[in-house]
């Protein structure tokens, strides 16, 4: 996918934007330089990217301003609706507002990504508390998910290890009874589980079968137990009923003998008569007589003669009453005796019809069905209950250890079978969790490594040799998301940065830190933005942070760095950075009334070639510009070769101590291999610039510089003004011969032989001076 | 872009296919579970059973 290159910012009334202010980026360059002195509205312009990407504003944050630094988000007298943030790319883009207090970007997939350091965030990462710390590489590094299924793995192993410890002592435990049984049984067969597998396959189900039959019969026997004594307190009542009917008998015969003769039947003879009377209260004549006489008041008589006789009915009734006594009870032996015959015929039945095992005694003869005998044949087979008893306690006995030992021996089998299982199955899981560990370690180890080797590499880049590169990262152990950083530091390893570099050093690696995290997180991606970090870094390795920079900036979709760092600005005037890498912009002074205002800077030499050509040209000034062109070239060329000048304190050279200094043996063996671009082929077309005539002119009309361009004289009315067109072309032809606008001058060896600039589109011989 | 579990979660299931603990065709279905930790202990041990079921089947 291309990434559209940025074209414009436009920043309405954000901070100090108090009049709408575009950013132009110059095309091809993916490094913007935003230079101005304190107050120029730097920040302004990191704001306006921040708000668009991030919807906030991190230069007011933690300054105190309350909960709501978002206040003073608009300039002064605008409020959050009068806010617009614009960013043109391609053909492409977008605007952020404040739409009910949040920041709304539109169209919304076109949000650029954007990281923001500023000089006050520059030392967050070192200085922050370790869990701070994983905070801020946490997207890099943050496998929760991963953690949690290498728990879940962990947690299952450590179950199925518990499982299968008890299945080994499952195992054990069965074994053991198993083996107890087998001892007890008297080791019979190979050994005790190929026993118990026998004893297992046995048929044991006839031990019920005659336990159940012989406590069928046991019970049949215990009913026919009971008959001698019932029979017995019947026969008692019988006789005791007879007795009593006896009895009542002799007392009738008794009462009738002391009775008339016949009264008896007289008795009956009224006992009649008294319901028939009662029935026929007026009957004319005595049914039993026929007689009229002395009718009417028959039934009363009657009733009265019978109160006579009570004492005869009442033996009469005895009788009556003992004699149905004596039938009663003569019925209930009967039943007895048919009870006892079915009881009898059913115990025989048992005792026939079952086959019993040999080991069970049973009698000889049959159990009687008459009552008178029952008793003998119990007594003289009393003790087969008992045997019968133990009979069955000693199935019952087998069955119970038969069930036990087949419970042990199927328990056995289970646990084995569950034991080999896990066996096979728990070195596979704990392969599995090695290789999560493993994995899991070697993930954030690498990442680690690569965050630690990016930042070890950028402030090498800074700081080279100094032995401080040897950054480490490392998670801290036993503690979940937190982070440790060190260095080395006099042979020292894992120092804490903070105890031992210095404010400079530490700016360095906070800026190193933010720059490798930025680098690993999609920078093709992401506009990159540093507010005015280089506060701090001092000579000279903020020129090698300027170059580093410079490098790494290519890396990102775009990058903007403010500065107030003055040098920056001249060191770009003077053509002495990759300036063809680089948009330089300045802002001028900030007022309530214009706001930002911004300059585009020009280099000297642009400014040079510019006055040259120009009709006509202007002579004074054309040798003003190309006079300090040159002192510069001449300079850099003097320090390169180490060529002798008087050691001056002020260390001020003019272009007339400078000129000579380069001797003539140096003169003749100074040209420059320059590459102008590739032929078709992609071969580098090159060509070869002797310096010696260059120099040699600029020697002849060196003092044209002093006459036009350095002051008023008179002398400049008798000179060619063609000279100092002259002088200036000379000028320029040395100063690109020399150096290249986009690459910078050749401050580097390469090879031992020669001097190169980046890129090698300058390669200035000879690397020494002649001796 | 793939989040710090994905990667780590394809790399340990590269691992764990290699040395036949996972069937390369419960790969696909696992992964997305191992990156974002809803992968539980039945599953493990299902996944690996039959991983170690098709080993010896060979």
């Amino acid at each position: 996918m291309i990434i559209p290159a940025l074209k414009m910012l436009r920043i309405e009334h954000l901070r100090g934007s108090v009049i709408p202010f575009s950013l132009p980026f110059e095309k091809g360059k993916k490094l913007t330089i935003v230079y101005g002195e304190n107050g120029t509205g730097k920040t302004t312009i990191c704001d306006a990217m921040e708000f668009l990407s991030k919807g906030k504003i991190g230069s007011l944050e933690d300054r105190g301003l309350g909960q709501k630094p978002d206040r003073y988000w608009p300039s002064v007298g605008k409020v959050h609706a009068d806010i617009s943030v614009s960013l043109d790319a391609g053909a492409t883009s977008c605007t952020a507002k404040i739409h009910k207090g949040s920041v709304v970007v539109v169209p919304a997939e076109q949000k650029p990504k954007v990281e923001v350091l500023r000089r006050s965030q520059i030392l967050r990462l070192l200085e922050a508390q370790p869990s701070k710390r994983y905070a801020e590489i946490s997207r890099f590094i943050d496998i929760t998910g991963v953690e949690a299924s290498e728990a879940a793995l962990n947690k299952l192993i450590s179950n199925l290890t518990s499982n299968r410890d008890t299945a080994v002592a499952v195992v054990d435990a069965n074994l053991t009874a198993i083996q107890q049984f087998w001892e007890t049984a008297g080791k019979p067969g190979k050994g005790p589980i190929s026993w118990a597998e026998v004893e297992e396959d046995r048929d044991y189900s006839s031990l019920v079968t005659d336990a159940k039959n012989l406590s069928g019969l046991r019970a049949a026997y215990q009913r026919l137990q009971d008959y001698p004594q019932k029979y017995e307190k019947t026969i008692s009542a019988l006789e005791k009923a007879q007795d009593d009917k006896q009895a009542a008998v002799n007392q009738l015969e008794a009462a009738l003998s002391t009775a008339s003769a016949g009264a008896g039947e007289l008795v009956g003879i009224l006992e009649a008569a008294s319901p028939y009377l009662a029935k026929h209260p007026h009957i004319e004549n005595c049914p039993l007589c026929e007689s009229a006489e002395r009718v009417a008041d028959l039934h009363n008589n009657v009733v009265q003669r019978l109160k006579q006789f009570t004492a005869l009915q009442a033996a009469q009734k005895a009788v009556t009453d003992r004699a149905k006594d004596v039938q009663m009870i003569e019925a209930q032996v009967l039943t007895l005796q048919a009870d006892l015959a079915s009881d009898s015929k059913k115990f025989e039945g048992s005792r026939l019809e079952t086959v019993f095992p040999a080991e069970v005694e049973l009698p000889g003869w049959e159990a009687p069905e008459k009552l008178d005998e029952i008793a003998q044949w119990l007594n003289e087979t009393t003790n087969f209950p008992a045997a019968w008893l133990k009979c069955e306690a000693a199935w019952g006995e087998q069955s119970k250890f038969v069930d036990t030992l087949v419970k042990a021996l199927t328990t056995y089998r289970n646990n084995v079978v569950t034991q080999k299982e896990l066996d096979a199955l728990l070195p596979k899981l704990q392969r599995a969790h090695e290789i999560l560990i493993e994995e899991r370690q070697n993930f954030t180890d690498g990442i680690l490594k690569t965050i630690s080797g990016e930042v070890g590499r950028l402030y090498e880049a800074v700081h080279p040799g100094e032995g401080l590169n040897k950054i480490s990262l490392e998670l801290e152990e036993g503690k979940r998301a937190s982070l440790e950083v060190g260095a080395s530091f006099a042979g020292k390893d894992k120092a804490p940065p903070q105890a031992y570099f210095s404010q400079s050093h530490l700016d360095t690696l906070g800026l190193c830190v933010f720059l490798a995290l930025a680098l690993l997180d999609d920078p093709e991606n992401t506009i990159l933005v540093l507010d005015d970090v280089l506060a701090s870094v001092d000579e000279p390795h903020v020129d090698r942070l300027i170059e580093m920079l410079y490098a790494e900036a290519d890396k990102f979709r775009h990058c903007i760095i403010t500065t107030h760092y003055r040098p920056w600005k001249h060191k770009f005037r003077w053509g002495w950075l990759k300036n063809g890498q680089c948009h330089f912009v300045e802002l001028t002074k900030w007022t309530l009334v214009g706001g930002l205002q911004h300059i585009h800077s020009t280099p000297d030499i642009e400014r040079l070639r510019k006055l040259l050509d120009e009709v006509p040209p202007d002579p004074q000034l054309v040798c003003a510009k190309a006079g300090v062109i040159l002192e510069a070239t001449l300079t850099f060329l003097v320090e390169l070769y180490e060529c002798h000048l008087p050691k001056r304190a002020s260390g001020l050279y003019t272009i007339g101590e400078l000129l000579p200094a380069i001797d003539k043996k140096l003169r003749q063996e100074l040209k420059v291999v320059v590459t102008a671009g590739s032929d078709a082929m992609g071969n580098k077309t090159t060509s070869t610039v002797e310096l010696a005539p260059i120099l040699d002119e600029l020697i002849r009309i060196a003092q044209v510089r002093n006459v036009f361009g350095a002051h008023f004289n008179e002398l400049s009315f008798e000179l060619l003004e063609d000279d100092a067109s002259e002088f200036g072309s000379q000028v320029l032809t040395l100063t690109e011969a020399i150096a290249d606008q986009e690459n910078g001058w050749p401050r580097k060896v390469k090879n031992g032989s020669y001097w190169a600039n980046s890129n090698e589109t300058r390669c200035l011989y000879p690397l020494k001076r002649p001796a | 872009m793939d989040t710090p579990s994905s990667q780590l979660a394809e790399k340990i299931m590269q691992r764990l296919t290699e040395e036949k603990l996972f069937r390369p065709e419960d790969q696909k279905k696992l992964l997305e579970r191992i990156a974002d930790g809803s992968i539980k202990q039945e599953d493990w041990r299902l996944a690996i059973e039959l991983a170690l079921g098709k080993e010896g089947g060979k």
